[in-house]
C-alpha cells in the first residue's frame, strides 16, 4: 500500500497519508489491518474505504485509534513505533534458548504419528551416553542466550534414566558455577515413571510435559502401548505432579505439569470430549497442535492426516467450547491462542520458535541427537532419521559452537524463514505474528522456501489466525481472550 | 489400461523468467519427469503430462517472485537474518558508516 494523498490541483482538501501496512478482507466483510510494529485494527468495509481513500475525519474516534497504532502517516509517533518493533523483535539478539537432548531413540509406545515406535524399546544402541550428554550441556551453556532450557526428549527419555539423572545434576551444577539460568524440562509418556523418579524430578526443578490426546479410547488409539494402558499412566502421573505443585515447599519450586494434544484424523469431531478430559485432569491449558506430514507421519498421511479446512474447523470449535467454559467460570486456556495473543495484544515475543521471523532453527534452538549430532530443530532431526541430513549443523564432539551457529543449514534456514523474502508472507496481514518452517516446506514441497499459496501449513495458520481475530471482534470473547494474557 | 498422457510443452519467456528462477524450479522438480530446455527467447518446459508442466511453471513463477522480492527487500531481509545469526554466534554485525 502506498501513500495516497489528494492532489492539490484537484482542489480537494489534503487528507491523511497512509504509511505501509498490510490488510486482509475477512469472511464477514470486514477488513483487518496490521503493520510491522505488530499493531492491528479491524475496520468495517465502509470505514476501510473511507480510510484508504483519505476520507476519514481527523476528529473521528477511529482516526484517533488508527493514528495511535501507526496507521496514519502524519500522526505516527516514531519513537513508540520503533520501541514496539524493538520489543517484538528482541529475540533477534538472544541466541538459542531451547536445547533438546534426545536421550534415546527408543520408545515403548508405537504412536500412529511418530517414528520412535518403529525402533521399539529393546537395545540401547541409540541411547545417549552420559559423556555425550555432558558435552551437550557444555555446548548449550555456550549459547549467547542468558537463560537456557534443556529439554529431555526421545523416544521415551525415561528409558535412559541413568543418563538423564546424571545430566540433570550436571546441568544444575554447571549452571550454578557459571551463574547461568538453566531450566530443565522433561517430555515423557510417563509409562516408566516411578515415585523415586518423580521425586527426583520435582526436587531438581525439572518441569514435566506429556501427551494427552483426549479421553482414554482416543488417546489409546493414537498412542499404542502394548505394555499397558497409556492413558491410565498419563493421567495417574499428571495427578501426582499437579498435587505436588499444589503443595509448594520452600526448598524448591514445583511446576504444574502440562500436556500436548496432537490432533489426528480420529480427533476430528471430538473437540468437546477432548477439552472436557483436560478440564477433568485439572490442566490449566490445552495446546492444540496440528499434525505435520513430516518424517514418519508423511508416509501415513492418508490414514491419519486431514485438510487445513478440517483442522481450522476443529480449532474454531475447540476455541468456542473453551470460551464457553470460561464464560461459565472454568479456567482453561488454549496455548496456541495464548502465544498469538501475547504478540497481538501485548506486542511481546512469547518465545515460540515455530512462529517467528526468522524461525528458531539454530538461532533459537538446537536438537542434540543421541550420538551428538546437532540439528537445526527437532523436526530437522526427524528428517535426518529418515536418511536425509540436510538439517544437520554439526556434532557436539567435533564442532565449535560458532561453526554450528553459522553452518550452511543454519544460514539457509534463517534466510528461507525470513518473511520479508517470502512473496506471499511479506504482504500478509498476519506477518507480524506468524512464521514459516523450512523443514515443513522441504518435506512437503521440495524446497526450503516452499510455495506459500499451496502450503498446507500456511493454510492451517491462516485458519487459526482468522478464528482468533474473528473472536477478538466480539466483545464477550475478546474480554476472555485478552484476560488470558493480561499482565 | 489408460493411454499414456500426452507430453506437455510450455514456454517460459526470458522477459519474465530469469535463468536462476528456472534453475531453482528445476532443482525442486528433480526426478519428477520435467525437463527445462533452453530455447530462443526463453525456456521450453517438457513434461510427461500437461499437469506436471503447469506445476513446474507455478514453481518457476514462485521462484521468480521470490527473487524479485529478495532484490526489493534485500536490506531489511539481510538485517534480520544477519542479526539473528551473528547474535546466536556471539558476534556483532559490523556497522556501516
Amino acid at each position: 500500500m502506498t501513500q495516497r494523498t489528494a492532489a492539490k490541483k484537484t482542489g480537494k482538501p489534503r487528507v491523511a497519508g497512509l504509511p505501509y501496512f498490510t490488510f486482509r478482507r475477512m469472511a464477514d466483510g470486514s477488513v483487518l489491518l496490521s503493520n510491522d510494529a505488530g499493531f492491528s485494527a479491524a475496520l468495517s468495509k465502509a470505514d476501510f474505504a473511507r480510510f484508504s481513500s483519505g476520507r476519514l475525519g481527523a476528529g473521528e474516534a477511529l482516526y484517533g485509534e488508527l493514528a495511535a497504532k501507526g496507521f496514519v502517516r502524519e500522526m505516527t509517533d516514531f519513537e513508540s513505533y520503533a520501541a514496539a518493533c524493538s520489543k517484538k523483535n528482541a529475540f533477534l539478539g538472544a541466541g538459542p534458548g531451547l536445547h533438546i537432548l534426545v536421550m534415546t531413540l527408543r520408545c515403548n509406545h508405537k504412536c500412529l504419528y511418530c517414528q520412535s515406535g518403529a525402533l521399539g524399546a529393546a537395545g540401547a544402541r541409540t541411547d545417549m551416553s552420559a559423556a555425550t550428554a555432558r558435552k551437550c550441556v557444555d555446548f548449550a551453556l555456550k549459547s549467547t542466550n542468558p537463560g537456557i532450557t534443556i529439554e529431555f526428549q526421545g523416544g521415551e527419555p525415561l528409558l535412559n534414566w541413568k543418563t538423564l539423572k546424571d545430566t540433570a545434576l550436571y546441568a544444575r551444577r554447571r549452571g550454578g558455577e557459571l551463574n547461568r539460568e538453566v531450566r530443565l524440562a522433561l517430555v515423557s509418556n510417563f509409562s516408566l515413571m516411578s515415585e523415586e523418579k518423580a521425586r527426583f524430578l520435582v526436587e531438581n526443578e525439572v518441569s514435566v510435559c506429556t501427551s494427552l490426546d483426549g479421553p482414554a479410547d482416543l488417546h489409546n488409539k493414537n498412542r499404542i502401548f502394548t505394555g499397558g494402558n497409556s492413558h491410565a499412566d498419563t493421567v495417574k502421573w499428571l495427578g501426582y505432579f499437579a498435587a505436588r505443585a499444589a503443595k509448594q515447599v520452600p526448598e524448591y519450586k514445583t511446576f504444574n505439569p502440562s500436556a500436548l494434544l496432537t490432533v489426528s484424523k480420529y480427533s476430528l469431531g471430538r473437540e468437546k470430549e477432548i477439552v472436557d478430559e483436560y478440564v477433568r485432569r485439572g490442566l490449566a491449558d490445552i495446546f492444540v497442535r496440528p499434525l505435520a506430514p513430516i518424517g514418519y507421519a508423511r508416509n501415513l498421511w492418508p490414514r491419519i492426516g486431514y485438510s487445513a479446512e478440517e483442522f481450522a474447523r476443529f480449532y474454531r470449535n475447540t476455541l468456542d467450547y473453551i470460551l464457553e467454559l470460561n464464560a461459565a467460570g472454568k479456567k482453561i486456556k488454549e496455548r496456541h491462542a495464548v502465544i498469538m495473543l501475547e504478540k497481538i495484544v501485548n506486542g511481546g515475543d512469547p518465545g515460540y520458535l515455530d512462529m517467528r521471523c526468522p524461525c528458531g532453527a539454530a538461532v533459537g534452538q538446537v536438537a542434540y541427537n543421541y550420538n551428538g549430532d546437532l540439528y537445526t530443530c527437532d523436526e530437522g532431526r526427524m528428517v535426518g532419521w529418515e536418511g536425509d541430513d540436510l538439517f544437520r549443523i554439526g556434532n557436539v564432539l567435533k564442532d565449535s559452537y560458532r561453526k554450528v551457529m553459522l553452518a550452511p543449514a543454519s544460514r539457509a534456514c534463517a534466510a528461507a524463514s525470513n518473511l520479508e523474502a517470502q512473496p506471499q508472507c511479506s504482504r500478509c496481514v498476519y506477518k507480524p505474528y506468524c512464521g514459516v518452517c523450512p523443514v515443513y516446506n522441504y518435506e512437503t514441497q521440495g524446497s526450503l522456501w516452499g510455495d506459500m499459496p499451496a502450503s498446507g501449513r500456511c493454510a492451517l495458520s491462516l485458519g487459526m489466525f482468522d478464528a482468533l481475530f474473528g473472536l477478538l471482534k466480539k466483545p464477550a470473547s475478546a474480554g476472555i481472550l485478552k484476560g488470558w494474557v493480561q499482565k | 489400461m489408460k493411454p499414456a498422457e500426452k507430453t506437455g510443452y510450455l514456454f517460459l519467456s526470458s522477459e519474465i523468467y530469469c535463468e536462476e528462477a528456472v534453475r531453482l524450479a528445476s532443482a525442486v522438480f528433480e526426478g519428477r519427469g520435467v525437463r527445462a530446455v533452453k530455447a530462443a527467447g526463453g525456456v521450453r518446459v517438457e513434461a510427461a503430462g500437461a499437469g506436471a508442466a503447469l506445476e513446474f511453471c507455478n514453481e518457476a513463477l514462485n521462484q521468480q517472485c521470490r527473487l524479485d522480492l529478495g532484490r526489493k527487500n534485500f536490506k531489511i531481509a539481510s538485517l534480520i537474518a544477519t542479526k539473528a545469526l551473528l547474535s546466536a554466534a556471539g558476534e556483532k554485525a559490523a556497522k556501516r558508516g
